[in-house]
């Protein structure tokens, strides 16, 4: 696994705990940040980088690998854990 | 005013308005009453009942556009997916809310 799962988070959205939950329940080693629960800066550059990675103000966004998700799809988390393995 | 009687007065407020747009509350309860809870909590904390889970910029312009309910807003986008991306609301002929899932805008074509 090249870099490691990251999920985007705020802390007020369900998706973003089910995709939290969905890399618990996997075993698979993830870093994930609740971007409302920052100071201001530190949530501005983090919300700022997520927008880099994903154009959209939508969450959760879930970096696997070198790729992208925006919100809880489970099948593609599938499918890149898979592809990553 | 606690959550409760907020929660119940959002809902109420809501249903007319997003009823002309063609949609209705989520038949999933349990998710309806989750995030009108973060509503609450949103509009006590942060001014205005923002959508759990889109993120304020504080650019004004930008957070009117996550404002609860924010289906205008988004339109195209919500109609592809029969939902709003919380999943507040679904299409009024939606009866298994769990077979919607998100499906990010730039995967539609769509700009936000």
């Amino acid at each position: 696994m090249s870099d490691p799962i990251f999920v985007y988070a705020l802390s007020t959205c369900p998706w973003c705990h089910k995709a939290k939950k969905y890399f618990e329940d996997k075993g698979v080693v993830f870093e994930a940040v609740d971007i409302d629960l920052l100071p201001d800066d530190e949530s501005d550059r983090l919300a700022a980088e997520a927008f880099e990675l994903s154009g959209s103000r939508a969450y959760p966004v879930v970096r696997i690998g070198g790729e992208v998700i925006v919100g809880f799809l489970p099948e593609r988390f599938d499918q890149l854990l898979e592809a990553e393995a | 005013m606690g959550h409760e009687a907020r929660k119940g007065a959002l809902r109420d407020f809501y249903t007319p308005l997003v009823a002309a747009m063609g949609y209705k509350f989520t038949p999933d309860d349990e998710l309806a009453d989750f995030l009108l809870e973060q509503e609450a909590a949103l509009e006590e904390t942060k001014g205005a009942p923002y959508c759990p889970c889109q993120v304020r910029t504080r650019e004004r312009e930008h957070d009117m556009t996550i404002v609860c309910p924010c289906i205008p807003f988004h339109r195209a986008h919500f109609d592809a997916m029969r939902r709003c991306w919380c999943g507040l609301f679904v299409h009024q002929d939606v009866t298994d809310p769990d077979s919607l899932p998100q499906i990010p805008a730039s995967e539609l074509g769509i700009r936000e």
